[in-house]
């Protein structure tokens, strides 16, 4: 029986920005829910060279695909690295939304 | 400190205007990512998890207010607000747009800073005590033996492309505040028999995958062959260390599979055989950086003045503080004090730009201007009146750095880790925000004492895990991280590797892991007074392993 293959979308890191994009229906886009899906080897392949094309275009750094699950029709990374990289932050509060709780009166 | 002299300024801000020229073609495309990697790494410009990443060097952790008020005008300006103190006494901005880093640049070159070799394959910052200048015991300040190695090393011909990045650490006391020991190049100012003043030089420590304690390579090396020793050491690397593998391209590799006699019999070698004039530091070049690092002149004060002993006996935070966070300094009526940038649940070794400008005001009027980033990711203020201490704690308390924790279970070692690194396998800071708010009662913190708490986020060990007293590793198992614990490990002139406990454990599960292991020490000392490094040198690992893993009945 073949593999199953596991659902993938395009990522990279914008090149002015740095943060990281994904690859939507109409160009790069920052929010993982507008990303293209591939559900197929071929669809994925198809990805892969849109994503260098971003590369090659000077849009983007590094593409790569990632493998997500699809809940309520959203794709959800399944790494860790990966959602975090997905949610643009750090996942604690940093910098100026840090409360100083001993600063004085 | 050092000033950039003419040379400098004109060096540095060439530098700056060619990188602009850089990103002007990488941003039109005339150069892609490829062509453009090497460069944006040479000025420090990594990519990121979210974002660009500019490492900026402190020169042997040495700042001024000027500068430090710059790194505060950067980070808002063209970050997010903060910017993050490292284990290579460097700064750290997470957010930066990659059409802003010339802007930056040009920024720190108005203040004599820059971000070259920050990265890449050659020589990193010089590393040294934070008590430079200060330390009592010191034989020599090791800042002017670090600045000598600095420009020695700056854009070095033969060694912009070694096969691996080179980090090399200074002290001038026998109390090793630098961490020699686990650097590429380790060197201690000694005094020999004789009475004269030269270089004990350790070679092949490091950490990362392949943690190693560094040897010794030379026992007395006169201060004049300083240079062309070093020189001949990183000929030997760079001839015979390798390039196939990236993870056996360290010196401590080549070290350690050429062994120690051979590998000093090469140096030796080539040191003797070397044309060393050509490499020797001119005449009068030592003393001209060494006046650069003249000690300020300090008015001798009372070593306890009345007002001072009053507000401890006032105010027994302060006291504490004092305790904690005070070092003693080479001039009676002063002390080294440092800045703990570890509040209770922060992130190691972050500031905002808010407290950068106090730190810096309070720099200029109660230190003589002078701060000191340390290895710990904290600030020291070296020069400060025994009796301006009470108003430099208030102005701390000010902006929440008033943590009298320096040395304590909470004053926690961490990398950016997978927040922040794009080469992390698992998340440092939150690991490290759960212990403090774990161990957040002052009271016991004191009562356990001394320990130190090390984190990693991945195998390249930026987080020092290895000479922690409790190391913290955390790893990528199956997509869930994990995180290795190591016990016994020590940073100073005993420097030590730490032994791994066993299996990993959760994310959630390392505070009380953590705790655990302190419950254990705390059970098993003898006498308030023996520290967990000492307990654990004693009973070994066998009681801390049975309180970990033993299942109940």
């Amino acid at each position: 029986m073949a593999k199953e293959f596991n659902p993938v979308v395009v990522t990279a890191n914008d090149l002015v920005e740095g943060d990281s994009v994904f690859l939507g229906a109409f160009g790069w886009v920052r929010d993982i829910a507008a990303a293209r899906v591939a559900l197929s080897e071929g669809e994925a392949k198809v990805l892969e060279t849109a994503g260098n094309e971003g590369e090659n275009g000077n849009l983007v750094v590094g593409p790569y695909l990632i493998e997500v699950s699809v809940t309520n029709g959203q794709p959800v990374p399944v790494l860790r690295r990966e959602q975090i990289r997905a949610s643009g932050l750090p996942t604690m509060p940093f910098g100026l939304d840090v409360p100083v709780e001993r600063r004085a009166a | 400190m050092y000033r950039y002299d003419e040379f400098d300024h004109r060096f540095v801000n060439e530098r700056v205007a060619e990188f602009r020229d850089q990103v002007e073609r990488r941003l039109t495309g005339a150069l892609n990512e490829a062509e453009f990697k090497p460069l944006r790494l040479m000025n420090g410009l990594y990519l990121q998890l979210h974002a660009y990443m500019l490492r900026v060097a402190v020169p042997y952790g040495t700042l001024d207010s000027r500068q430090m008020r710059m790194l505060a005008h950067i980070a808002e300006t063209w970050d997010k607000g903060y910017g993050h103190f490292t284990t290579r006494q460097n700064i750290q901005f997470n957010w930066p747009r990659l059409k802003d880093v010339p802007d930056i640049l040009e920024a720190l070159a108005s203040v004599e800073m820059h971000a070259i070799q920050t990265s890449g394959n050659c020589i990193r910052n010089i590393t040294s005590d934070p008590y430079s200048g200060v330390a009592p015991e010191e034989i020599e300040d090791p800042r002017i033996t670090a600045e000598m190695l600095r420009q020695w090393s700056s854009l070095h011909p033969e060694f912009t492309y070694l096969g691996r990045k080179f980090k090399f650490a200074v002290t001038g006391s026998e109390h090793d505040r630098a961490a020699i020991k686990v650097h590429d190049i380790g060197i201690q100012i000694i005094r020999n028999e004789a009475g004269e003043v030269g270089y004990r030089v350790l070679v092949g420590g490091g950490l990362g995958r392949t943690p190693m304690i560094g040897k010794e390579l030379r026992a007395f090396l006169p201060k004049a062959d300083l240079l062309p020793y070093v020189e001949a050491a990183l000929r030997v690397y760079n001839l015979h260390g390798r390039r196939d593998n990236k993870y056996k391209a360290r010196i401590k590799i080549l070290v350690h599979e050429t062994g120690i006699d051979e590998f000093r019999a090469q140096v030796e070698h080539e040191f003797a055989t070397m044309d060393r004039a050509a490499v020797t530091a001119p005449e009068g070049e030592m003393e001209r950086i060494a006046a650069y690092f003249a000690p300020p002149e300090l008015a001798t004060k009372p070593p306890a003045p009345v007002e001072f002993e009053r507000m401890q006996k006032l105010d027994p935070d302060f006291a504490q503080w004092v305790e904690r966070n005070t070092y003693a300094h080479r001039v009676p009526g002063y002390a080294a004090a440092t800045i703990s940038l570890k509040p209770i649940g922060g992130a190691p070794g972050d500031a905002t730009a808010e407290q950068m400008r106090v730190m810096a005001d309070l720099a200029e009027t109660y230190s003589v201007d002078a701060m000191r980033v340390t290895h710990e990711q904290n600030i020291v203020l070296p020069h400060v009146a025994i009796g301006d201490l009470y108003k430099l704690y208030r102005g701390l308390a000010s902006i929440g750095l008033d943590m009298p924790n320096k040395g304590l279970v909470t004053d926690i070692i961490a990398c950016p880790g997978l927040d922040y690194c794009a080469l992390a396998t698992a998340r440092s800071i939150p690991v490290a925000q759960a212990i403090s708010n774990r161990f957040a009662d002052n009271k016991r913190q004191r009562e356990i004492g001394p320990l130190s708490i090390k984190i990693s986020g991945c195998i390249n060990a930026c987080g020092h895990h290895h000479i922690g007293h409790i190391g913290i590793l955390g790893l990528d198992k199956a997509g869930v991280e994990s995180y290795q614990i190591t016990l016994g490990g020590e940073s100073t002139e005993d420097a030590r590797l730490g032994d791994r406990t066993g299996p990993g454990f959760g994310y959630d599960e390392v505070p009380g892991v953590v705790e655990k292991i302190i419950d254990t020490y705390l059970d098993l000392r003898e006498g308030q007074r023996e520290t967990f490094f000492q307990t654990y040198r004693r009973v070994g690992m066998e009681p801390f392993k049975e309180a970990l893993y033993a299942t109940a009945d």
